[in-house]
């Protein structure tokens, strides 16, 4: 088990690794560079500013730089504000950005999962129908879509919430509904399915031969066997809604990092698209390692060796 | 002889799928005496398991008991609410199913298995249930039972899983169990050895038992007593020396002549029955055998005959006492 983990992380070390020499040179490929916005720079000012970022540098030199850099966790400062170092960036942003996700994340399970079983255990009845029928709207329909109608209704129209901002609880309501739709829609599809699925196997007749409950056959036997497929979602799902959206973020007006981090693309400023993606690389390894982990709890069959990593 | 311990009557169920009602069971009728071993042979379709599944109610989607009565310790079984019968499922009737690879939970240990069906009917704490457990095992002859019990299915082979299932069905010492093709999906060795195991615990513990199978082989070595389904429909019932030395009805001379013969060497072919079985969407107004038999008469196709005789039963038109005789076909004692 401990050394199956180690392995993980050597290896999450690895993919990291590749991320970062992939991101770097893909990003200075792209044309243009930090300070081209600055109205009116003068050619000694511009190569000032990059010899002090060390721009000037041959790229393999920076891209040395930018490692021996990052083995110190520190992310280097941001070109765009200057005074601003990405880790401080990020650690201002996650907690806005935390703070919604989880609050989605929460939703997803809460939400995504009963409403599946409701579906599953009522097949092709009315409950089974509603639930399909507003997870198929909630798949098909772009949460910006949802963000804006949901503003329209509740903010403008009711009143019930502010249009934007977190300075109110009830602040949360939009955004995270706006996020956590799809995935709310999404899972309770899923669950539903799988636990159909589950429902006609053998071993669920036997439960039903030996006499148990009804809530036993469908807790310990029914829902752990279908529970699989939606875990393996909800990784992914949870490192995705963790570290942001930028749509829903600019829609309300949060100041998070998934704002941040496109604004840092069309600002081309180097450190800071590094700093996130690794960021989001890192987030979105130990999610899915905690996913395999939660495997092995969850089905028996499956053993945790190296030759499978 | 004693009152029977199950008492079925004119069970009729149906299967209700998008091309139509499908009759799997068309009124079958057969008592279960105390310590006896029933056999029900068919071929797939039959209706043999769809009966047994019809008493203990646990059809798949879709299918309906339509009538009938399953009496068993003085109350119909079909009558029951589901709380009444849950009371009754692996506690007074044990099941055993057809394929142990997929009949166990894979992520439950086998011993959970044992163990929760254990506490359902008894009050019995973690320990005694543990070592009940223990002790079925041991029962049902699983080597190093205490240390199995924390296995996993995947762990174990077939014939292992299916004792799993034996401990399973016998954990509170039920008074019928119900063997849906137990050895069916097993090794021929293995085979051999579950249905020895099977035939010694009844004996043992004194149970009824109802086993299921499409092996002839399999009837004649632990059976007392034999059902012939086909057609959703009892064919011929006997006791099983009765059955192998006088079979009274051309299904099952049918059925017995495709079963090969290790003494014979004289490489004669097995004969098989022409034909294939009807189509239970709209079965025959007359016998469903009627299209493959050797004997059949005008009156087969018209009418369905009745069961003949009394403890030896056959359905079959051969029976009337106004019909011509078939040197193959045994006549029933009225």
């Amino acid at each position: 088990m401990y050394s199956y983990i180690l392995h993980r992380l050597g290896m999450m070390a690895l993919t990291l690794f590749a991320i970062i020499t992939l991101t770097f040179f893909l990003m200075h490929a792209v044309p243009g560079g930090p300070f081209v916005s600055e109205r009116m720079l003068s050619p000694e000012i511009a190569a000032a500013l990059n010899a002090k970022y060390g721009l000037d540098l041959p790229i393999w030199q920076q891209y040395l730089n930018y490692l021996v850099r990052i083995l110190s966790f520190d992310l280097g400062p941001s070109f765009k504000y200057p005074g601003v170092s990405i880790n401080s960036m990020i650690s201002a942003g996650l907690p806005v950005t935390l703070q919604t996700g989880l609050l989605a994340v929460i939703c997803v399970v809460a939400l995504g999962v009963p409403l599946g079983v409701i579906a599953a255990l009522n097949r092709n009845r009315w409950p089974d129908t509603t639930v399909m029928f507003i997870a198929t709207l909630g798949v098909a329909i772009p949460s910006y879509v949802i963000a804006t109608i949901s503003i329209y209704v509740f903010a403008l129209r009711l009143g019930w919430v502010p249009t934007f901002g977190l300075d109110d609880w009830r602040g949360y309501f939009l955004p995270v509904f706006a996020l956590s739709g799809f995935w709310i829609s999404f899972v309770s599809r899923l669950t539903r399915s799988s636990l159909l699925e589950t429902l006609d196997q053998d071993y669920m007749t036997t439960a039903r031969a030996k006499g148990l409950r009804k809530g036993q056959i469908l807790f310990k036997h029914g829902l752990r066997n279908s529970l699989l497929p939606v875990v393996t979602v909800l990784g992914p799902v949870v490192a995705n809604l963790i570290t942001g959206s930028f749509v829903i973020e600019q829609i309300f007006a949060l100041p998070g990092i998934g704002r941040q981090f496109v604004l840092s693309i069309t600002n081309r400023d180097y450190t800071a698209i590094m700093g996130i993606t690794i960021f989001y690389a890192a987030v979105l390894m130990v999610m899915i390692l905690i996913v395999d982990l939660l495997y092995v709890w969850l089905d028996p069959r499956i053993k945790l060796t190296k030759a499978a990593a | 002889m004693s009152a029977p311990i199950l008492s079925v009557r004119d069970l009729a169920t149906s299967f209700f799928t998008r091309r139509g009602e499908v009759q799997a069971v068309r009124g079958v009728s057969f008592d279960v005496h105390p310590g006896e071993i029933l056999g029900l042979v068919g071929e797939s379709g039959s209706g043999k398991s769809i009966t047994c599944m019809s008493v203990l109610r646990l059809l798949k989607a879709g299918g309906k008991i339509k009538s009938g009565s399953a009496t068993f310790e003085g109350s119909d079984i079909l009558s029951l609410d589901e709380d009444a019968l849950s009371d009754l499922r692996g506690n007074r009737i044990g099941v055993i199913f057809q394929d142990p690879m997929t009949s166990l939970n894979p992520t439950l240990t086998v011993g959970e298995q044992v163990m929760e069906a254990v506490r359902r009917h008894r009050k019995a704490s973690a320990a005694e249930a543990r070592a009940r457990a223990i002790e079925l095992f041991e029962l049902v002859r699983i080597p190093s039972a205490a240390k199995r019990l924390n296995s996993y299915p995947h762990e174990f082979s077939g014939g292992m899983r299916q004792r799993v299932m034996i401990a399973i069905a016998l954990a509170c010492d039920p008074k019928l169990l119900i063997a849906d093709e137990p050895t069916t999906a097993l090794d021929v060795t293995i085979q051999r050895q579950i249905l020895a195991l099977l035939k010694d615990l009844q004996r043992r513990l004194g149970m009824s038992v109802i086993l299921i199978t499409h092996d002839l082989g399999v009837i004649a070595e632990v059976t007392d007593r034999v059902l012939v389904l086909y057609g959703g429909l009892i064919m011929e019932t006997a006791p099983v020396r009765d059955l192998f030395a006088h079979p009274a009805h051309p299904y099952t001379v049918g059925l017995l002549g495709a079963v090969p013969d290790l003494r014979d060497d004289t490489h004669k072919r097995l004969t098989p029955i022409p034909g294939s079985p009807p189509n239970m969407l709209s079965p025959p107004p007359g016998c469903p055998f009627a299209p493959r038999c050797p004997h059949a008469m005008a009156q087969c196709k018209a009418a369905l005959p009745p069961l003949f005789g009394a403890k030896h039963q056959s359905r079959c038109w051969l029976q009337h006492p106004d019909a011509p005789k078939v040197g193959a076909i045994h006549e029933v004692a009225a």
